[in-house]
């Protein structure tokens, strides 16, 4: 395995029954030290990967290593903090406690506790029953459990779950916080605009499999132009023939350009001076949940 | 693994089902081994007929073995319900898979959690044996009876064969609380097979001769041998009560062989289940 990479899978599938492929034949890589964006609708297969990733369940077929080792392994598990899906944590034990019983089982240190209390804000409640908890603390309890061992690798399923708007934006400054330095961070969620602001790349399952991986930059594609123009036809022949520009196509009821959004003074004008009517002029990029939808609904076999 | 066994017995003296079950258990066992035999003593005094307990089973001489006489069915059960809720309650609350992301193997993680168990149940035994002490001396006081405590040795050993009773049920209780992954099936189920299974197959084995070689393997059969090795009387078990046993009886050997082959058939069966089954 190569060295820079945290996590890597090779046709990872999990099968329950005949029928149901919850994963299926799951290839990706994360690299040390970016925050990699799990992007998937609910059911997508997300859980269940991470599921495979820290060793709670079983692959059908395929691998998998997570720094360096098999999943499972105490080992390898000792260098991750994993939060998957709902918090789960002893009903009758205050926050602290619960997380005193994982430090003794993971081996952190008990000063730890107080230390990761204060990082997700939970110092104040510490002392309250589980029981008792909102869902924002919980899943604020359920991070900073994650954290306890100073992981190397921090794997974050729908961490923002439950919480409100302001809970969300601190959670996610947060996250990006952790994500700088050595750490890597695997956050699965299927909030767009969480994955967009926080993550350095973006892998998009879909159906179980992995339909698109990248940057944000790179799956969003390049900046083009739109325009509103009159007539339409007359306006696409004459950019058709224009230097620079590599496609012209009808989106939305204008046209939609593709070239360096530098040359839209000189189109401006060629438009103009041809007698074309030049209402709006703007440069575009797809955004995120345009990509996604695309993706998706390609893996539905629509596009 | 130290500091993971001492978390798991911080967590079970939190939980108050532990406190519940230990104090209905000391209760109950008080009630029915010294309470109600003495009112019943008494209220039989002037006639002492049949089935009337005599007072030496009630004063101090004899209360190691009285007490024991509880822990095949009785604090079994309790025992069973114990070893569930350790386990099982863990799928329940989804802790299970918050557990072992932290680190342990899952081996690791049962090794401690049986060995929290295993120590949890040494109070469930002593504290059934002090009060009931206690209670005898109370009786032998009341009715100035002689007050003679048993050997040392005898209790010592009676009070291992509880803890191995209870041990042996609580095994029951947690590979059915792993196999079930939860705890209200494995409790039915568990005290399903403590009454019917085992009790109705106990009482039909005087009148079915093919049964009785399956007897001599129940939990029952052989708690009841091993109890009866430490002055427990046999006419304790007999009866018309849930827990009643009637023979046959092995040697207290074989019933110490068979419990300990029990614990260990249960605990394998749990690990083989926790290891490879997936945890969702």
């Amino acid at each position: 395995m190569d060295d820079s990479l945290v996590i890597e899978t090779k046709d990872l599938r999990k099968r329950y029954g005949e029928r149901i492929v919850a994963v299926d034949r799951l290839t990706m890589q994360v690299r040390r030290g970016e925050v990699y964006g799990f992007l998937g609708p609910n059911g997508a297969g997300k859980t269940t990967t991470l599921r495979m990733l820290l060793g709670l369940i079983r692959p059908t077929s395929g691998s998998a290593r997570v720094l360096g080792a098999p999943p499972c392994r105490p080992e390898g598990l000792a260098r991750i903090g994993a939060l998957i899906e709902t918090p789960a944590f002893y009903p009758f034990l205050s926050g602290r406690d619960n997380l005193r019983v994982l430090a003794g089982h993971s081996g952190a240190p008990e000063s730890r506790i107080a230390d990761v209390l204060e990082e997700v804000e939970l110092a104040d409640r510490a002392g309250d029953k589980f029981g008792s908890y909102s869902l924002g603390m919980k899943q604020r309890l359920g991070v900073a459990a994650a954290l306890l061992k100073d992981p190397e690798l921090l794997i974050l399923d729908e961490p923002t779950n439950g919480m409100d708007a302001a809970g969300m934006a601190e959670m996610r400054t947060f996250i990006r916080s952790l994500g700088r330095g050595r750490r890597t961070v695997l956050l699965s969620s299927h909030l767009m605009a969480e994955v967009e602001q926080i993550c350095d790349r973006v892998g998009v399952i879909h159906g179980g499999a992995l339909v698109g991986e990248g940057t944000v930059d790179e799956l969003r594609g390049r900046e083009t132009l739109w325009l509103r123009v009159e007539p339409l036809s007359g306006a696409q022949r004459l950019l058709a023939d224009f230097n620079g520009i590599e496609d012209v196509a009808t989106v939305d009821g204008g046209l939609r350009v593709a070239t360096d959004p530098s040359a839209a003074a000189a189109i401006n004008r060629a438009l103009v001076e041809a007698g074309i009517e030049v209402s709006e002029l703007r440069p575009q990029r797809a955004s995120l949940e345009h990509v996604f939808l695309e993706l998706t609904a390609a893996g539905n076999g629509e596009a | 693994m130290r500091r993971s066994v001492a978390v798991e017995l911080f967590l079970l003296r939190k939980r108050a089902s532990t406190w519940i079950l230990l104090g209905i258990w000391t209760t109950l066992a008080t009630f029915f081994s010294y309470v109600l035999p003495y009112v019943d003593y008494r209220n039989g005094e002037a006639s002492a007929g049949p089935g009337v307990v005599p007072l030496e089973d009630l004063v101090p001489h004899s209360f190691a073995g009285h007490l024991s006489e509880g822990f095949p069915f009785f604090g079994g059960v309790f025992a069973l319900m114990l070893g569930v809720l350790a386990l099982g309650s863990e799928y329940g609350w989804g802790t299970l898979r918050t557990l072992l992301v932290q680190r342990p193997g899952r081996l690791r993680m049962l090794g401690a959690k049986l060995l929290a168990l295993g120590a949890a149940l040494v109070p469930f035994v002593l504290t059934v044996f002090a009060v009931g002490a206690v209670s005898s001396y109370a009786i032998a006081r009341g009715e100035g009876a002689e007050i003679d405590w048993p050997s040392a040795w005898l209790v010592l050993r009676a009070l291992a064969a509880g803890w191995l009773i209870l041990a042996a049920w609580a095994a029951l209780g947690v590979v059915l609380g792993v196999l079930s992954r939860g705890t209200s099936l494995a409790i039915g189920v568990g005290i399903l097979y403590a009454l019917v299974v085992e009790g109705l197959i106990s009482a039909f084995a005087d009148q079915v001769s093919l049964l009785q070689p399956l007897v001599q393997f129940f939990l029952r059969a052989n708690a009841y041998s091993l109890v009866a090795g430490v002055g427990a009387t046999t006419s304790g078990a007999t009866g018309n009560g849930p827990g009643a046993f009637e023979g046959p009886y092995v040697a207290p050997e074989q019933a110490l062989l068979v419990l300990v082959a029990y614990i260990a058939g249960f605990l394998v069966l749990t690990g083989f289940a926790l290891r490879r089954r997936d945890v969702t």
